[in-house]
């Protein structure tokens, strides 16, 4: 009784307090009061959390891998592309005119091509050959920091190898020499190790184009044996599972020994680092037009057909699916944490059903309604700013450690859930989506809030007549 | 009987129960329309694996293949469960079209047609020589000529303009006539030891095919890398023909009254004691790397990152659902407060413990099962008009869930499950239960004595 007693006197006096300007005491008093005593709005904070967790890892799962899907376009073929309907020469002369220019910071050649590899006894499979111009490559791509032995060397890459002088050497995809283990994913290294200055054979060729003197098109054979010089690990399925690297100049004596130059069939680019995208694409296509124009005839297919392009265009129909699939997904659990809603309103609806007193003694202090409604809408704002924040950091914690929980499910329940063969990637992307987070933690609170505003309403209508009457 | 008529009078009188309905009805419907889509898919995708290898598979995963195959061939045509039999050669090939110097390299797979089609859905796929399979590698301009059919994604692959592409609903756009396509086709010939065949004469079999068909077997990878190639030339391009002729597996399919496992466990036992027969023949050490798989098995690679989706997906929808059991809690949790002179009333004349528990949960049983029949019915009306609601998006606002022209997948599966609704019924009742069952152990635990005091009322 005289805790009662006690408890109306200390709300009157917040009360009075309020008419001077207090209102917060009086609100933080009332809330601190509800969660010391009603603990269930524990839950309301649980459940919070659990969605705006779930919603966050997801989004920012999703923005990792499109994130992480276009850095590999752009570690893969540098910033900007160049690709003539067919190869061309003098292309030394055309990346000296790139890198004059201020948008351009480095540009590479490449040959490219398919073929067949001979890896042993019983073992040839298809790869993308690529001829290219390791130092160059790696000032438009950081080539070098995916290589096993050359990494660490600080030196300039090359394909020498140990072997006899004059032995062509290459590089090939990690995949292409081992497979991931069935369970882990991982390459066996010591497998690796063991193919490096193995000799293999490389099946590629070329079509010869039908002459006016009758000889029909046909395919020519090309044979390359080259040695392993060094293992490619990008970390990307598709690459590292099929791409063989060879000396551009190897490549175009062997795929093209009658042309009179060397040719190649593409121009990798990459950009200064503060040049717009738009005008450097402006900039090459005029570069590669006048280049057109003074040494390759002004042949105006070559004008009108070269596809010039960033890394991030030619991926942007995929980028938009897997966009849609994320906005898809996050819509999904959206829909289903509404019930975030109805449970916020449930509980506040019985806290208010339950406290009609301490709200009729409210009104009968001279609160107003909209006072006793803000009580109710501010707990249940502080609910969502609590419940968002815990989910927000578990969110956090989950995507960070996101590979390590993968490798446990995989040691408790055998279930190996990311596989580069299926996902491209080695590791799950684990980056936050802050930019994802920001309004699932708004839209958490908005909820709270919302669920609290009938409760609140109805607060705001308690009559302190009806209530307080002695029967 | 009073515990119904209670329950009953419980979910239609307090408001607040209607909340608890109303959640559990939303999680159940989005539960039901994603899992029947993806379950869909799930199921479509095992279909078409199913129809693209058969019933089972003896083979080997080494490009030499194995030996002796038409003689297990031959055993298993005997054998009175087999409904169709299919060598089969599989191996990589560099494909140079005749219109660019570009060339790219592919799988192949050697076939004899007819067979093929009688154990697998191989005829189903054809466009051109749909009704008549027999001739699938017959070329309509050079019928002497070698044909090969491509995957259905991989003339434009080739850079060939005139290739079927598949438009925004998922489908193809043939022309009258497939146009003439001529395919130089480059292997590397292996001996039955694994070295390259022809070593002294450039190490590479070339031969040059003429495109009769396209397959769109509705698997992605399948149809943007598999050129089909009739059996013999697959076999002399990959080095497996000569004396002793190898093939890298066989396909089977079973007869209708012959179940899955019980046909694989006979084809694994044939193939023991065929094995045990050739023992001592030259070429039996390739023997040891073959191995007999139903389609699943098979298939693994593919259809179990799709089963894995799936499981994640589960999981994730049980971490939602457990707000459901929250706000199950707190309806009963304040019901239970109210009706605390009830429970006394009921106490009092006798009631015991159990029986109040059991009242509870059956009231949650009702609030879990009305749910589940309306999330039901909603997800099921939803799922009946999918395919209409996402063309009449696509025609207003460009939106489709999944881009058909990246992705195979044709309509919006929608077969609604018998099973996968059940378990989601059950899941929803199991979670309205446990929501209950803290609630309702109070509501045993209090003492008429205390609850139904004078002033207390």
């Amino acid at each position: 009784m005289n805790e009662t007693r006690n408890q109306c006197v200390a709300l009157c006096v917040l009360v009075v307090d309020c008419e001077f300007g207090g209102c917060g005491m009086l609100k933080l008093f009332l809330w601190l009061r509800y969660l010391r005593k009603k603990k269930i709005v524990f839950l309301s904070i649980a459940a919070v959390a659990l969605s705006v967790s779930l919603l966050i890892v997801v989004a920012s799962l999703f923005t990792g891998f499109i994130n992480a899907f276009q850095r590999a376009a752009v570690e893969a073929i540098g910033d900007v592309v160049l690709a003539p309907p067919t190869k061309f020469a003098k292309y030394d002369l055309f990346i000296e005119r790139l890198e004059q220019t201020e948008v351009v910071e480095a540009a590479t050649a490449i040959l490219s091509a398919h073929g067949l590899l001979h890896l042993g006894i019983g073992n040839v499979r298809a790869v993308d050959v690529l001829g290219i111009e390791p130092v160059r490559r790696t000032k438009v791509m950081d080539f070098d920091r995916f290589l096993l032995r050359q990494k660490d060397s600080g030196g300039e890459l090359s394909f020498k190898t140990n072997s006899f002088e004059g032995r062509v050497g290459g590089f090939v995809g990690i995949g292409v020499v081992a497979e991931p283990d069935e369970k882990t994913d991982k390459y066996d290294f010591d497998a690796v190790e063991k193919m490096f200055g193995q000799q293999v054979v490389l099946t590629t060729g070329t079509i010869s184009q039908a002459d006016k003197e009758g000889r029909r098109v046909e395919f020519k054979r090309k044979v390359m044996e080259f040695t392993i010089a060094d293992v490619v690990e990008t970390g990307v399925y598709q690459f590292d599972n099929g791409c063989v690297y060879l000396p551009l100049e190897e490549l175009q004596k062997t795929l093209y020994p009658d042309e009179p130059l060397p040719v190649v069939s593409e121009v990798q680019i990459k950009l200064a680092d503060n040049a717009d995208t738009d005008t450097a694409l402006a900039v090459i296509r005029g570069v590669w037009r006048s280049f057109v124009g003074e040494h390759l005839g002004a042949e105006l297919y070559l004008m009108q057909y070269t596809r010039i392009e960033t890394a991030k265009q030619m991926q942007r129909r995929y980028v938009a699916a897997y966009r849609k699939q994320m906005g898809l997904l996050l819509l999904i659990f959206g829909v289903v944490s509404f019930g975030v809603i109805l449970l916020v309103f449930c509980i506040f609806y019985m806290i208010v059903r339950l406290k009609q007193k301490d709200i009729a003694i409210l009104k009968s202090c001279g609160a107003a309604g909209s006072s006793v409604a803000w009580i109710f809408v501010g707990f249940g704002v502080c609910v969502g700013i609590v419940g968002s924040g815990i989910g927000a950091v578990l969110g956090y914690i989950v995507t960070k450690n996101i590979n390590t929980i993968e490798d446990w499910i995989r040691i408790i329940f055998g279930l190996k859930l990311w596989k580069s063969s299926v996902y491209m990637f080695s590791k799950i992307p684990n980056e936050v989506d802050w930019a994802s987070a920001l309004p699932i933690v708004l839209l958490a609170i908005i909820a709270a809030a919302i669920g609290t505003l009938i409760p609140a309403i109805v607060a705001a209508w308690t009559k302190p007549v009806e209530i307080l009457r002695y029967e | 009987m009073y515990k119904i008529i209670l329950a009953m009078r419980y979910l239609i009188k307090r408001r607040i129960t209607y909340f608890a309905v109303l959640a559990v009805a939303l999680c159940v419907f989005i539960v039901v329309v994603v899992m029947t889509v993806m379950a869909g898919l799930v199921s479509d995708f095992k279909q078409k694996s199913h129809n693209f290898v058969g019933d089972c598979v003896v083979g080997t995963e080494s490009l030499v293949g194995f030996a002796y195959y038409e003689d297990f061939v031959n055993i298993l045509e005997k054998s009175g469960f087999v409904g169709g039999v299919s060598p089969v050669i599989k191996g990589y090939a560099l494909v140079s079209p005749s219109w660019t110097d570009q060339s790219l390299g592919l799988e192949i797979m050697g076939i004899e047609p007819v067979r093929h089609s009688q154990t697998t859905g191989f005829g189903k796929t054809l466009h051109y020589r749909k009704g008549n399979v027999s001739k699938a590698f017959e070329q309509s301009f050079k019928p002497n000529l070698p044909g090969c059919v491509l995957g259905i994604d991989v003339s434009s692959r080739l850079g060939n303009i005139l290739a079927p592409v598949r438009d925004a609903e998922g489908g193809y756009s043939y022309s009258s006539r497939l146009g003439e396509m001529a395919l130089s086709v480059s292997c590397v010939p292996l001996t039955a030891r694994g070295a390259p065949a022809n070593a002294g004469a450039g190490l590479i079999e070339t031969k040059t095919f003429y495109s009769s068909d396209n397959s769109h077997s509705g698997l992605a990878r399948v149809d943007s890398s598999l050129v089909y190639l009739p059996f013999e030339w697959a076999q002399r391009l990959c080095g497996m023909g000569g004396s002793v002729k190898r093939a890298s597996a066989i396909h089977i399919k079973f007869k209708p009254n012959v179940k899955l496992q019980t046909g694989c466990e006979k084809v694994a036992s044939l193939w023991q004691k065929f094995k045990e027969e050739k023992a001592d023949e030259r070429q039996a050490y390739l023997l040891d790397t073959v191995t007999v798989q139903n389609w699943k098995d098979n298939r693994r690679s593919s259809i179990a990152p799709m089963e894995k989706e799936q499981t994640v997906m589960t999981v994730m929808f049980a971490f939602v659902g457990i707000t459901t059991v929250f706000i199950v809690f707190v309806v009963f949790y304040m019901i239970i407060s109210h009706k605390s002179k009830d429970i006394g009333i009921l106490k009092s004349i006798g009631a015991s413990n159990a029986d109040i528990i059991e009242l509870f949960s059956g009231f949650a049983f009702l609030v879990g099962l009305l749910g589940s029949c309306i999330g039901l019915f909603g997800g099921w009306l939803f799922l009946l008009k999918i395919n209409q609601i996402e063309d009449w998006l696509f025609e207003h606002f460009k939106f489709q869930l999944w881009d058909r022209t990246i992705y195979a997948i044709a309509d919006v599966p929608n077969q609604v499950s018998p099973k996968v609704l059940g378990v989601i019924v059950l899941s929803a009742i199991i979670a309205c239960l446990v929501g209950a069952l803290l609630p309702s152990r109070l509501a045993a635990k209090q003492k008429p004595v205390e609850i139904l005091q004078v002033n207390q009322l």
